[in-house]
């Protein structure tokens, strides 16, 4: 008999791991004190968009089952609970919500139902908890926005933080770990808790060095993009190393993990200084496209008009938090510009000399400057020449390589990426 | 961030404090006398380094193998014709030095020189004052930098408690007058502003270390703890009887430097492996003691 | 780290000028003027800020809905030492005790890139500002006493090296260059000239205070173009405008070790998105028009 799971939070994490373990083959029940939340999902409108979420939703439905209702999950073996934990500007996190879900969910399950919180929490969190809740464990999530189904299904492990380590897992959680067939880590909570923060501290530290680098190319006349694959191929770095150069850290998550580790450093006493230049660092890459545009387009041009292509902080997503196109936009209020984004309908706020066009084509329209302040793959099939052609003006700011530079070139543009000098 | 030039750390030939009558240059100046060094006070009375001749008189008063301790200042610095006094004083220490320097100078400045920062302040900290208190510190730092070649050393302390203090300034000092003449402590708002307070003796058992060392750079005089105000308070209430009350009003404005700034003092003890700064509480205790016996009197502005 | 009291550019009432004979403060005037902005730029006789009634005279001057420029010093090449330093600080004391008596609308301080430390070499508005010397300490000091005073926005402006024709004070690099070339034909450099550093003319810096009074921005800012370049490329640009006559370029033994300073603009960049510096060939070539046209 599989055990049933239930999955407390129907946020972009609790909706893909509920769709990914219904997939898996289990009974799920998807529980969220949001009534209007779950007539949405029960009639199938998903409000995130992420790859493969759709269909495997519609072919698993007979094993999904939506409830407002959190008696519901008194049938579940396990429940995971999983709302979003909102982070505030300086990335400190509100755990209002999350242990609010909490109480609901242990007053409705029996003492027997296995607990999991799969949010991000500060470690302590769980520690905490676990007075209250007894068989509570931790897990860390790896899902990435934009593959997030994907990581669900095949995922690289299973962190489970335990009150004790020592003891084994209950039965029915070890048997759904175990269906994916991947290495299981049991460790205590406090560690569980800070492994999900070191993965992204490891990752922020790779990317912010790429930054530096790459910005050093730039002055330099040395190309980044011929540099990387000899790291790679380091293995103490590793071909999937996070290598290329950004506009600085966005999306909530990653800001909220800095965050963490200097408020944890300040309440300890340990160094956390390098934490600290990663977020500056961070702060100053996100005014590369505005400073790039004012050297070479706004203050040369008569009433220059900017094509802005994406809004979101990361392709296949729908969120604009933190979102380096949004900041640009932001200071050039005062200039026409032109926005699409393939999800993201128009930018928030009222931005007056703003037109969202109906295609990256049409945005393009007139402009004395590109900017391709998002990745979407859809602007990758684009061509530099159509582009050029339909431009007023020459200029391409390409900060991830979406196009090919000596394709934009071929094309008459003038073409600025990161980690690569101006040519002329 | 200090080095020595004398290891042995013998007595100056001749240590001149200029400054003597005040809290802090009266303390440097006993603590010298007591560990059998020479050691003379100018006050206002001998150079008024505010008078247009302070320069000459200085210079014709101190001799080559002097050590200088600086400490004369109008503080606490509130308005622009305070900083430009005490500028006017540091002028005349210059111009001094100039015509007749001496082998080592020690300058008492203040924390007040650092920027607000919520991570323990040490000597390498930013010196980017926030107040025209620190300002004035920072430019009379800058200036004997400018004019004296020699051996500089600064000596920044934090919040600096003891008895004779004529301030009497908001802390332990105020707490325990408050106490021993049995009335209330008040305190700015609930008294939870954490600081770092350094006991006056430790300041001149510090700078007598560095006198005999001759030693140069920056020593921040800190305890390395920070404790509230209200701790304090209550510390104090308690040590006197009948008990006072300790009472809390509301704020009237922000508290100074955002309410918490913490010291890391490895540095001096790095640098003076024999020496410890006192804790608070001992300080503490030991002043309440001596003020339950002789019963000083509350003075002061409140 | 400036922010607009003023969306739209309005005119103030007048803007009060102290320093408009000096060579920054006599480009703000004239870039004022050109705008049609009400100008009192006191002169010395009227108003000397050394002298302790200047206090007095400037109060009486002054009125509420002024906007006050202050760009008087006295500059290193008039006294590197105390004295000078004391100087200063007195021009604003007096200021400041007139402004606490009459608070106007708005106050722009000329500071100095001096309060940043020498060997600091990428400097943004939040860097720190701790100065080791005393020209950088005095101008730092004056910061902290003008901000002291209430009721009065505060803009402060750091400009990097400033050259143009009315330079006074024949300061290493573009002044100092144009003159000697003009002058014996030839250019000396510390060492080889390798120190990179900002150079902004003095019109540039002048039509960007005027922007900052009309928008009555508060703040700090610093005035740099984002670009530098060495003393060497400097000589070499001076040099290129006097062809086909021949320039002597000189090295000759350094003085101090070698440092590199570059802004980030990225604050200027977002206060003012259109704002253009004039390229540095340019502001070149006007300079050895102008020292010329002086002749």
């Amino acid at each position: 008999m599989l055990p049933r799971i239930g999955f407390a939070g129907m946020t972009h994490l609790g909706l893909v791991s509920a769709v990914a373990a219904s997939e898996k083959g289990f009974g799920v029940v998807c529980f969220d004190p949001e009534a209007g939340h779950v007539r949405l999902l029960t009639e199938g409108r998903w409000p995130i968009a992420e790859a493969q979420l759709d269909e495997l939703a519609v072919k698993n439905r007979g094993r999904l089952r939506f409830s407002a209702d959190p008696v519901a999950l008194r049938a579940c073996d396990i429940v995971y609970v999983a709302p979003d934990v909102p982070t505030d500007d300086a990335g400190g996190s509100d755990l209002g919500a999350i242990s609010a879900l909490l109480d609901q969910v242990s007053s409705a399950v029996s003492d027997e139902t296995v607990v999991v919180i799969l949010s991000q929490v500060p470690p302590g969190f769980t520690r905490e908890k676990q007075r209250r809740i007894r068989n509570l464990y931790y897990q860390v999530e790896t899902l990435i926005f934009g593959r997030a189904v994907e990581r669900a299904l095949r995922p690289e492990r299973y962190v489970v933080g335990c009150a004790d380590p020592a003891q084994p897992l209950p039965a029915r959680l070890a048997a759904f770990l175990a269906v994916d067939g991947c290495p299981i880590l049991p460790m205590r909570y406090e560690s569980a808790e800070l492994a999900k923060i070191a993965i992204n501290m490891c990752l922020v530290a790779s990317v912010s060095t790429a930054n530096t680098l790459a910005e050093l190319c730039e002055r330099i006349g040395a190309e980044w993009s011929e540099i990387v694959p000899a790291l790679k191929l380091d293995r103490r770095i590793g071909e999937h190393a996070y290598l290329a150069p950004g506009l600085g850290i966005a999306g909530g998550n990653l800001e909220r993990d800095l965050a963490t580790v200097c408020t944890l450093a300040d309440r300890y006493g340990t160094d956390a200084d390098v934490v600290r230049a990663w977020v500056a660092n961070s702060r100053h890459r996100r005014d590369w496209a505005l400073t790039t545009l004012w050297k070479h387009v706004l203050t040369g041009t008569q009433d220059p008009v900017i094509a802005v292509l994406g809004l979101t902080y990361k392709e296949n997503t729908h969120s604009v938090k933190n979102s380096p196109a949004l900041a640009l936009l932001d200071n050039l209020q005062s200039f026409a510009t032109r926005v699409y984004d393939p999800v993201v309908s128009s930018p928030p706020g009222t931005r007056p000399r703003c037109h969202r066009a109906a295609s990256a084509l049409e945005a393009c329209e007139g402009a004395d400057a590109l900017a391709v302040m998002t990745p979407w793959p859809e602007f990758r099939r684009l061509d530099p020449a159509e582009i050029a052609s339909r431009m007023r003006g020459g200029i391409v700011l390409d900060p991830y390589a979406v196009f090919s530079a000596v394709a934009c070139r071929s094309a008459g543009m003038r073409y600025l990426t990161l980690g690569s000098p101006p040519k002329d | 961030m200090l080095s020595h030039l004398d290891p042995r750390g013998m007595c100056p030939a001749r240590t001149v404090i200029l400054g003597a009558a005040g809290f802090i240059g009266r303390a440097i100046l006993g603590e010298l006398l007591a560990d059998g060094c020479s050691a003379v006070g100018v006050d206002r009375t001998k150079v008024d380094l505010l008078s247009p001749d302070a320069s000459g008189r200085l210079a014709e008063l101190l001799r080559g193998e002097d050590a200088l301790v600086f400490v004369a200042a109008r503080a606490p610095c509130k308005d622009v014709a305070m900083l430009v006094e005490n500028l006017v004083m540091a002028r005349a220490v210059c111009d001094a030095l100039t015509r007749r320097p001496v082998a080592h100078v020690v300058y008492i400045s203040s924390d007040a020189v650092y920027r607000d920062s919520a991570e323990p302040l040490t000597e390498a900290s930013c010196a980017e004052p926030a107040s025209l208190h620190g300002a004035m510190h920072l430019a009379r730092e800058v200036a004997l930098k400018s004019a004296f070649p020699g051996p500089l050393a600064m000596i920044r302390p934090t919040l600096v408690y003891g008895t004779d203090d004529p301030h009497n300034g908001y802390g332990p000092n105020r707490f325990r007058r408050l106490a021993a003449a049995g009335q209330d402590i008040v305190l700015f708002g609930e008294g939870e502003e954490r600081r770092d307070h350094v006991a006056v003796k430790d300041i001149a058992r510090l700078a007598s270390l560095i006198l005999r060392h001759r030693s140069a750079g920056i020593a921040n005089a800190v305890s390395g703890d920070t404790v509230s105000f209200r701790e304090l308070a209550e510390f104090t209430a308690n040590a006197f009887s009948p008990g006072v009350a300790v009472r809390t009003t509301p704020r009237q404005g922000p508290m100074p430097h955002g309410g918490y700034r913490p010291f890391d003092n490895r540095a001096v003890l790095k640098a003076f492996p024999q020496f410890r700064f006192t804790p608070w509480q001992d300080g503490l205790r030991e002043l309440n003691a001596r003020a339950l016996q002789s019963r000083e009197p509350v003075r002061g502005r409140s | 780290m400036i922010s607009h009291s003023q969306l739209a550019p309005q005119r103030p009432d007048r803007v009060v000028l102290l320093g408009g004979n000096g060579f920054i403060g006599d480009a703000i005037r004239r870039q004022l003027l050109g705008r049609d902005v009400n100008v009192l730029a006191p002169a010395s006789a009227d108003c000397n800020l050394l002298d302790p009634q200047s206090a007095a005279q400037l109060q009486s001057m002054l009125r509420p809905l002024d906007a006050v420029v202050m760009a008087a010093a006295l500059t290193p090449d008039r006294g590197r030492d105390m004295g000078t330093f004391m100087k200063n600080l007195a021009m604003v004391q007096h200021l400041a005790a007139a402004l606490a008596a009459v608070p106007c609308t708005h106050l722009v301080y000329f500071s100095s890139d001096a309060v940043y430390p020498a060997e600091l070499s990428r400097v943004a508005e939040a860097a720190p500002a701790s100065p080791r010397d005393l020209y950088g300490v005095m101008h730092y000091a004056r910061e902290v006493m003008l901000r002291e005073v209430k009721h009065v926005p505060i803009l402060i402006l750091r400009p990097t090296l400033v050259y143009g024709a009315r330079d006074t004070h024949n300061a290493y690099g573009p002044n100092r260059f144009c003159r000697s070339a003009a002058g014996e034909g030839t250019i000396s450099l510390f060492g080889e000239g390798e120190e990179l550093r900002d150079h902004v003319h003095v019109d540039d810096v002048a039509r960007l205070t005027v922007r900052c009074i009309l928008h009555r921005s508060r703040g700090t800012l610093n005035v740099a173009t984002g670009t530098s370049m060495s003393f060497r490329a400097v000589a070499q640009t001076v040099a290129g405008r006097f062809a086909p006559r021949q320039i002597d370029i000189r090295s000759t033994p350094r003085v101090t070790p070698v440092t590199h300073r570059h802004y980030d603009v990225a604050n200027l960049v977002k206060a003012f998105p259109d704002f253009r510096f004039t390229a540095f060939e340019a502001g070149i070539a006007a300079l050895v028009t102008d020292l010329q046209g002086e002749k």
